[in-house]
């Protein structure tokens, strides 16, 4: 039994290590496009110490959504928690919510298009599944 | 944030991973919009650290942004976040 723990703390941890690498890597591609912006390097410390910043403050967020959606009596989280999760400042609360809008607003019209697309189909009545199907419309 | 536009972001399915990780209750989900929407906030998130660095960074006159610079606008953004 103290092996069988012990591997699933393995799991866990090579799993977490696997995510921070994830991180990583979008957190280099980020700081690329600042530098390449600013005119400024950053050092590789500063990336990782970013990435490892970012993985740590996910655990906060992930905490806080879930209690704001509890709070409101669900289990799914929405983009109100979200919102509720940039409210220490202003900018970035006003940011935030133009951003929710425009994703709003982008969902809408991908599903008027695809709403239009099987009306004029005609025979192929399925429903298109919900997030999370890659769309390779061009 | 002017030249960080389209470019690079957290992709859907790392937020969802790295939220799931944290949640205490097996039942909680996240909606579709919540997920982007929470990409979009680790990115500005990272982009403004790169940033403050960069600015740190010119104030003191240094080369490249170390560790040094990041440790000094920490602070406040943690705060503002």
């Amino acid at each position: 039994m103290e092996e069988e723990a012990e591997t699933e703390e393995q799991q866990r941890f090579s799993y977490q290590q696997r995510l921070k690498a994830a991180i990583h890597y979008t957190v280099g591609c980020l700081c690329e496009e600042v530098a390449l912006d600013k005119e400024m390097q950053f050092s590789k410390q500063t990336i990782a110490a970013i990435s490892e910043l970012t993985f740590r403050q996910c655990e906060n967020f992930a905490k806080d959504l879930e209690m704001f959606a509890r709070h409101a009596k669900r289990t799914t989280i929405n983009t109100e928690d979200v919102k509720l999760l940039a409210r220490r400042s202003n900018s970035l609360l006003k940011y935030i919510t133009d951003k929710s809008e425009e994703i709003a607003q982008i969902n809408l019209e991908r599903k008027a298009q695809k709403k239009k697309k099987s009306e004029d189909g005609g025979k192929n009545s399925r429903e298109p599944a919900e997030a999370g199907v890659v769309e390779s419309e061009n | 944030m002017e030249g960080v536009g389209a470019g690079a972001g957290f992709r859907k399915e790392l937020v969802s991973r790295l939220l799931h990780l944290h949640f205490k209750d097996d039942k909680t989900k996240v909606s579709g919009d919540a997920l982007q929407l929470m990409a979009e906030l680790l990115k500005i998130f990272v982009v403004e650290a790169a940033v403050r660095g960069v600015r740190q960074a010119r104030a003191e006159d240094t080369l490249r942004v170390d560790v040094d610079q990041l440790e000094k606008v920490l602070p406040q953004l943690l705060l503002d976040f």
